[in-house]
């Protein structure tokens, strides 16, 4: 076996945590059933790596069942990743029996083609996600296993989610082995990014609970505010108000679990306007700001903004379309015309 | 010893902690080299005790003591003090550089409010900065306090200081690759905790705060205010939130970054008398 392969093993084995690792060398498959019982799951990683690394010598492991192990951690942890949304699009409407074999054969060609020095892996899972590994190398270098890129593509769906590692430049080849594979002819990269590469998923195949456009004409039952309090001389201050916040939230946001994203950033290109007696900048430049906005769970924080009083309730449209609009990366310009205080988004 | 022009870039591009130091009784600046003995011999006994232990290598601990006259504001201040922490590992050869562990410098830049009715046996330098690893600071500030009866404390930025500070500093003339002027805003008592960076492109906030001073080199309270209220309300008509509501945390810009625990980075020497000034005159109220 390969040092290369052994030290790459070796290092996969450490990342993961150590009450998993027999777990994922499970699903991995690639020692049996019998040479696992034969590991010590109890002491340091360190040895417990070593130990997985000489029963891949007995069997002989290279490049391409490593990269399967690295795939199937990958898949696990799949949150540790920044993920960005691709869209695919075709000329014609036909729907086109999506063939596996035909997929994986034309995008191994079409990276072959172009780069000698590649590993190219696929791993299938349940919920029709294919999941590609590609560890690219140069002309006179061997590929980098220790900075693949992870595509994740729903074969049904024009949309293509892509961990790219930091060689930047080989992008654009990915994306074209992908659209020859697929049979689209075009694709580009949309405004969305996220760690929670369900919470895409969420977003693109429309899976959340949505927000409603029409309007509820009866009041809404159920939640109330606070719980009752005993003490009738104790009454809820602006009752009225925090129900109408209430409701104009769940109309905004919709009544279910919102997609997890970190952030939000908005370009500001819109002109500077203050009350007329403040005798302040009246330029006719826009006032160019970059706003960007950050949580573990962005949409839930924003959600509680008005509830807790630091926002006007309905919160500005710029916000709650994220999840509907599918970005969370946008340019504002002032809309010319008819309406100046409102925002066109390009 | 005397400073030199190049070693004011020493406070350039670091991240400082800020402290306030209570008058210094009896310091001597003749003394120095003395000084520097002394806090020597305080830090190696403090070592074999167990504390201030750098793991691993063995280190000889090289104190300097020197002054920086050049940060001065007025004639009645104090010349900074500079308190260097250098080390050469045993196991390096014997010219290769020592290495800077930690630096502190003592200053006062236009301290006149503390100094004026101060009687002779004390030395005012109420303004402390350090950079490198806490446990250093710790010992270093024991020794200080020990030796001339000061005490040292952490020196908070108010969201109301940092106020000051942006519009201040967005007013600065910089050059055209100049960074923007950014503010932080942090909600922490939400269900999920939300950060929220304002960054304005630096020729649109010098021209918003050029249009609201009246007087060149002066500012007002009511001025900052105003400020402050443009940059809000540009906020809420596009996201309908109040940042006001929010807790200001940091900011940013060419001339200089501070955050509110304490924390700055000086980016431009011209402007650094200016900032020291004004983290003085904090330090000067955490005092009185």
């Amino acid at each position: 076996m390969d040092e290369i392969v052994a030290e790459y093993i070796r290092r996969t084995v450490l990342k993961i945590p150590r009450d998993e690792i027999k777990m994922m060398l499970q699903k991995w498959g690639f020692l049996s059933e019998a040479q696992l019982q034969t590991l010590n799951f109890h002491q340091i990683k360190d040895n417990i790596s070593q130990e997985v690394v000489q029963l891949c010598e007995e069997n002989s492991a290279d490049i391409k069942q490593a990269a399967v192990l690295d795939i199937i951690y990958n898949h696990i942890y799949q949150n540790k990743r920044m993920w960005s949304v691709y869209q695919m699009r075709k000329t014609g409407e036909e729907l086109e029996y999506f063939d596996l074999t035909d997929f994986k054969k034309k995008f191994k060609r079409r990276l072959r083609s172009a780069l000698k020095n590649v590993t190219i892996t696929f791993r299938e899972y349940e919920d029709n996600a294919i999941w590609i590994r590609v560890a690219w190398g140069t002309p006179y270098r061997q590929p980098n296993q220790y900075k693949p890129s992870y595509v994740v593509y729903h074969s049904q769906t024009p949309y293509v989610f892509i961990s790219a590692s930091v060689l930047k430049s080989n992008l654009p080849l990915l994306c074209q082995a992908l659209i020859v594979a697929s049979n689209y002819h075009d694709i580009r990269e949309m405004e969305l990014r996220s760690h929670s590469l369900n919470s895409l998923k969420d977003i693109v195949f429309k899976r959340y609970s949505q927000n409603f456009q029409t309007y509820c004409p009866k009041p809404l039952q159920g939640k109330t505010v606070e719980p009752e309090s005993v003490d009738l001389r104790i009454i809820n201050e602006n009752r009225n108000e925090k129900e109408r916040i209430q409701r104009l939230n769940q109309e905004a946001f919709g009544d279910g679990p919102q997609p997890i994203l970190q952030f939000a950033q908005y370009k500001l290109e819109t002109m500077f306007k203050s009350s007329p007696e403040l005798d302040v900048l009246d330029k006719k430049e826009p006032f160019r700001c970059l706003v960007k906005f950050s949580s573990p769970h962005l949409l839930e924080s924003l959600k509680s903004l008005a509830p807790a009083g630091m926002a006007d309730a309905p919160l500005s449209p710029l916000l709650t379309c994220i999840p509907h609009k599918a970005r969370n990366y946008f340019r504002i310009r002032e809309k010319k015309g008819l309406f100046p205080g409102s925002f066109v988004s390009p | 010893e005397s400073g030199d022009p190049q070693r004011t870039a020493l406070l350039l591009r670091k991240a400082w902690t800020l402290y306030s130091v209570t008058p210094l009784y009896r310091f001597c600046r003749g003394r120095l080299r003395d000084y520097a003995r002394l806090l020597s011999a305080f830090i190696a006994a403090e070592k074999q005790k167990g504390l201030a232990v750098e793991v691993g290598v063995e280190l000889d601990i090289k104190v300097a003591l020197s002054s920086l006259p050049e940060l001065q504001g007025s004639e009645q201040d104090e010349p900074a003090l500079l308190v260097q922490l250098s080390s050469r590992s045993r196991a390096s050869p014997r010219n290769s550089e020592d290495k800077i562990l930690w630096l502190g410098c003592f200053c006062c830049v236009y301290g006149d409010d503390l100094s004026e009715n101060m009687p002779e046996d004390f030395t005012c330098l109420p303004l402390f900065l350090a950079n490198g690893a806490e446990s250093y600071m710790s010992v270093v500030g024991n020794w200080f306090q020990k030796t001339f009866d000061c005490i040292f404390r952490r020196l908070a930025i108010s969201p109301f200081s940092l106020s000051w500070m942006v519009a201040m500093w967005a007013g600065c003339k910089v050059d055209k690759a100049a960074s923007a002027v950014e503010l932080v805003f942090s909600v922490p008592r939400l269900p999920q905790p939300l950060d929220i960076s304002y960054a304005i492109h630096p020729e649109d906030a010098k021209a918003l705060w050029d249009s609201i001073q009246k007087t060149p080199g002066e500012i007002t309270q009511e001025e900052v205010d105003v400020f402050m209220d443009c940059l809000y309300s540009h906020f809420h008509r596009h996201f309908k939130i109040r940042l006001s509501a929010t807790k200001l945390v940091k900011v940013s810009t060419a001339i200089a970054s501070a955050h509110c625990d304490g924390i700055v980075k000086m980016l431009h020497s011209q402007y650094l008398s200016g900032v020291l000034m004004l983290l003085t005159e904090l330090a000067i109220s955490q005092i009185q």
